[in-house]
């Protein structure tokens, strides 16, 4: 019995010293261990033998199965890792190969501005709304305070689609639409492509965006326009920016002012502003001596361009992937 | 306006360098475009004046400015004339036809002038203003135009047929040969300067040829009117002539300040070339208009303007603008000067307080209000959600001008009969390029694709969200967002191993893009019915029709091949123009969780072998009637066509997820399902089962 033992663990170690595959351990480990395996039929025989010689051998064959069960878990992992070093050495790839990519899509760079601006306004508490581009000639101009031939017209080169209809010039119309049949207080912002009669060039499109917004209440007042349109100056420019109001003209509000904001060392013109003009609340149905309002229209293509350094307006309307994939 | 800062210190002190005159200047409103140094050292500032300031194209108006800004006195020039018998009125006579185009028309005469050159001051002053000089009678009437704002001018009175003026509008067929030498036909709705036979000038705009100032001249007939501004542009505009004077008329000349200006002319045309006065000018002015009296409420300025404006300060401002104040309490009646026609009601004086008080001198606060909510509207919000969807899938946002012309239309081939064909036109194009409003998108977007092929750029996927109009048999425009989509060329970059014709853009990946904008959107079961009714633009075989439920939502496909030639354009490109307001119609922006599986699901695959023109959605209709609510999901996920298949045939493959709410599904179940689907497909449809 004693010689079986040593026969055993002899075997077994020369077969692990010369097993290279996990088939070879595999069937070693059931030769050994398993049900009908060396080991259990050796503790088959313990019960035959006599207390004393039992108890010896018992534990010998009890250290034995400790020790070779841990050879062979040791040989298995020894095993495990140089195939797993021959596997990860067989698959060697060029790493310095191009990623490979889906299409990334982009918004506009004016629809990235455009967002921009409605977000910081409803930011402030206002209430977007959607106008339409074809326009009439009573609210595009009359209901803005400039009935036929009002000279300010002139200035505003007008598309016209019949008599009465036309495209509109500013987006300012679409606050005279607003304001009806509404009770204040209101704060309202639109925005969306304006139209004007100019030929095409660096600096002009037939078509542009403008972004028009109006605040209407019992104590509206310029301090509070100033205050606005500052904040939005400082939320869209960085926070050092400073706005500038000059007067202005505009036959809807009264006084006016043009907006300007610091951008890389210059004045960049944002749009004009003001307070509404009386008759413009008048027509609107709201009673100018109750209510105040103050009312602006930014400018959008210009200002993107200056702020992301575009030298010619007509990149914005081309489409060139190499320009749109830049934004 | 340019004015010349040595003749400017005539009116007012202006000790500012010229260098903060042109940066203080556009804080009073008053842009300064250039601040010009003469070579003499004088200054010149080109002043940029808004349309509502007629008063600022002149010199005394802009010293007012200047004297309200710096709190100084304004200084006018004299117009002391000495005056002879006989009265202007025996020798000349005017007629106003029409008062509502001429408000006030103001004739003196000049008797014994000898015309010569200006003296060099005189013309040194104009020549800075950008006016040459004629001879002194012109340059006079030039000179009190820069001076008072007022246009005037001179004829040589023996030159007018019958010595008389008529203001009138011109007859059919009249012309007038003008200063500038031009013979112009003239309109009927021209009004002109006519003596008893002819006319002698076009209203406000320029004088005629025929009865000019010359060597010759002994009497002169000087004219100072108000013209109306619109009758004045419109004229200026039809013939396309704008001159000193037009300029200034178009704007609105304030006929109370017709007679001190002509005054002031003729005085300085006795000094520069002799001659006397007729006493008591013709004033031809049949309805003097009231001067208005504004009520200004002194606590309205601080209510709109936010800030406490002393008032001392107001009234000092308006009072050195020219504004006659009458206090009477806490309100003020004010009565603006001559040539401020601008100023109508309260906010107009305020707006005059406000600019000299000084708009950096007001705060900025933040409004104290009612508290309101922030938001945007559902459509917009839906709008932009497609946006956000179409953008993850892969497209890059295009913006094309919404204006085009009929030739680019044509391009894309729409039906004769397709009121898309057309638009709607423009009645006053200004180019040939863009004459017309879009019914549709695609015709520009191609155009930007062609762009970016042109430059080597074979990769483009674009999309474009966009107003499109059409005319409504009511005479009404129908204006509605359409959203369109241009892909061709190399989808996946670095796609190195696989095959060229894997990486590229298929009918296919744009079906895909319009699946993923239904499903972000979740406007319910989308189907593609086609191919055979299409658009023309569309390739035959390979063009769909987008339906949201029985709703069409739009078109898409390959470009027919002759499209694709017209905008240069080789290879294939998928497009797609979907009426997006439908799809926006029908837009669900709320998700609603649904709860996750509790039980597995089994997959089993099915393939059937079938004619190539039985169409796979008819396949996976069969499919998904034959399961019933146990079919989790039904994926196609190979077709082969090819040996051993007959020709004519292909193999379809589908993947089917079985699950049931509330229980494992046994394999009897599974087996008795997949045995009814193939019970199903091959009696309803000509496919064979493949085991």
């Amino acid at each position: 019995m004693a010689d079986e033992l040593d026969r055993l663990a002899e075997e077994t170690r020369a077969v692990l010293r010369v097993a290279t595959t996990p088939d070879a351990l595999a069937a070693l480990r059931r030769d050994v261990f398993g049900r009908r395996g060396r080991i259990a039929v050796l503790m088959k025989t313990l019960p035959l033998l006599t207390g004393g010689e039992r108890a010896a051998l018992g534990a010998r064959l009890n250290q034995l199965r400790i020790s070779l069960e841990e050879a062979l878990a040791a040989r298995e992992a020894e095993l495990n890792s140089a195939a797993m070093a021959r596997r990860v050495e067989a698959e060697v790839i060029d790493v310095t190969l191009p990623g490979r990519r889906g299409p990334i899509g982009r918004r506009h760079v004016l629809r990235r501005t455009l967002d921009e601006v409605e977000r910081i306004f409803i930011g402030m508490g206002f209430e977007v709304v959607d106008g339409t581009e074809v326009e009439t000639d009573e609210f595009n101009f009359g209901r803005l305070n400039m009935p036929r031939d009002h000279a300010a017209r002139d200035s505003q080169d007008t598309f016209y689609l019949s008599d009465e209809l036309l495209l509109r010039t500013h987006s300012t119309v679409v606050d005279a639409h607003v304001m009806v049949g509404r009770t204040p207080p209101m704060r309202v912002v639109t925005s969306g492509r304006c139209y004007r009669r100019d030929a095409v060039d660096a600096t002009h499109m037939p078509v542009f965006h403008q972004v028009d917004g109006f605040m209407v209440g019992e104590g509206i007042t310029f301090a509070d326009l100033k205050g606005v349109l500052a904040s939005f100056a400082r939320e869209m420019f960085g926070s050092g920016t400073r706005a500038r109001f000059q007067p202005g003209y505009f036959p809807f509000t009264e006084p006016s002012a043009e907006l300007a904001v610091t951008f890389g060392g210059r004045w960049l013109e944002l749009g004009g502003c003001g307070m509404f003009h009386p008759r413009v609340l008048e027509m609107a149905g709201i009673d100018p001596q109750r209510y105040t309002a103050f009312a602006f229209g930014l400018g959008v293509d210009r200002p993107a361009m200056v702020r992301y350094g575009i030298p010619d307006i007509r990149l914005l309307w081309e489409n060139d992937l190499r320009f749109l994939e830049q934004f | 306006m340019r004015v010349l800062l040595s003749w400017l210190r005539d009116y007012v002190d202006v000790t500012d360098e010229p260098d903060v005159l042109g940066e203080q200047l556009p804080m009073l409103g008053l842009g300064v475009d250039a601040v010009e140094r003469l070579p003499d050292g004088d200054v010149v500032l080109d002043l940029e004046i808004s349309s509502n300031r007629p008063d600022l194209l002149s010199l005394i108006g802009i010293a007012r400015e200047l004297a309200a800004w710096r709190r100084r006195d304004v200084r006018l020039p004299s117009d002391d004339v000495v005056n002879v018998d006989p009265p202007s009125g025996t020798v000349t006579a005017v007629e106003i036809v029409d008062p509502a185009l001429t408000p006030r028309y103001v004739a003196h005469v000049l008797t014994g002038v000898t015309v010569g050159a200006s003296p060099a001051w005189l013309a040194y002053r104009l020549e800075a203003s950008g006016v040459r000089p004629i001879n002194a009678i012109v340059d006079a009437t030039n000179y009190v135009m820069l001076e008072w704002g007022q246009p005037l001018h001179a004829f040589d009175l023996d030159a007018l047929a019958e010595r008389r003026i008529v203001v009138r509008l011109a007859a059919a067929g009249e012309r007038l040969v003008t200063l500038d030498g031009v013979t112009r036909d003239l309109d009927p709705e021209a009004l002109v300067i006519a003596d008893a036979r002819r006319p002698v000038a076009l209203a406000g705009i320029i004088g005629g040829a025929e009865t000019e100032i010359g060597p010759t001249t002994r009497m002169i007939l000087l004219e100072a009117a108000s013209f109306r501004p619109a009758s004045v542009r419109r004229t200026s505009r039809r013939l396309g002539l704008r001159t000193e004077a037009s300029m200034r008329f178009e704007r609105g000349i304030d006929p109370e300040g017709t007679l001190r200006a002509a005054r002031r002319a003729a005085r300085l045309i006795t000094e520069l070339a002799g001659g006397t006065v007729l006493r008591t000018p013709v004033d031809a002015y049949p309805a003097p208009p009231a001067r208005p009296v504004i009520s200004l409420r002194l606590a309205r300025i601080d209510r709109l303007l936010g800030v406490h404006v002393p008032t001392d300060e107001a009234i000092g401002i308006l009072s050195r603008l020219g504004v006659h104040i009458h206090r009477d309490g806490d309100v003020v009646r004010a009565t603006p000067p001559v040539g401020r026609r601008d100023l109508e009601r309260e906010e107009d004086l305020i707006e005059e307080v406000a600019r000299h008080f000084g708009y950096d001198r007001i705060p900025e606060a933040m409004p104290v209000e009612v508290m309101s909510q922030g938001r945007r509207p559902a459509r917009l919000e839906a709008e932009a959600a497609a946006r956000d969807a179409l953008i993850r899938a892969g497209l890059t946002e295009a913006l094309t001008v919404s204006l085009v012309n009929q030739p680019l239309l044509d391009r894309l081939d729409i039906e004769f009969s397709d009121p898309r064909r057309i638009g709607v036109a423009l009645t006053n194009p200004l180019t040939t390029e863009h004459t017309r409003l879009r019914p549709v998108l695609l015709p520009s977007l191609l155009e930007a694709v062609r762009v970016n092929v042109n430059r080597r750029r074979e990769a483009v996927h674009l999309f474009e969200i966009g107003r499109t109009f059409m005319r409504t048999p009511e005479g009404e425009i129908a204006e509605r967002r359409h959203l369109a989509i241009a892909m061709r060329g190399r989808w996946l970059q670095g796609a190195w191993d696989q095959p060229a014709d894997v990486q590229e853009v298929t009918f296919f990946h744009l079906k895909g893009v319009l699946e993923t904008l239904a499903d972000e959107l979740r406007v319910g079961p989308l189907s593609i019915r086609g191919p055979r009714e299409r658009e023309r633009w569309l390739h035959l075989g390979r063009a769909g029709q987008m339906f949201i439920g029985e709703t069409k939502a739009g078109d898409l496909g390959e470009l027919a091949p002759i499209v694709a030639e017209r905008y240069d354009l080789p290879g294939r490109t998928y497009v797609a123009e979907l009426d997006l307001e439908v799809v926006l119609d029908r837009a669900m922006l709320q998700p609603r969780y649904a709860g996750l599986p509790r039980y597995p699901a089994v997959r089993r695959d099915v393939a059937v072998v079938a004619p190539l023109d039985l169409a796979h959605a008819v396949i996976e209709g069969a499919i998904r009637d034959s399961v019933g609510e146990l079919l989790e999901a039904v994926e196609l996920f190979d077709v082969y066509t090819g040996p051993p298949l007959d020709a004519g045939m292909r193999n379809l493959a589908y993947a089917l997820t079985l699950r049931a709410p509330d229980r494992t599904l046994t394999g009897d179940e599974v087996e008795a399902i997949i045995r009814r689907v193939h019970t199903t497909l091959s009696a309803r449809l000509p496919v064979r089962i493949r085991v």
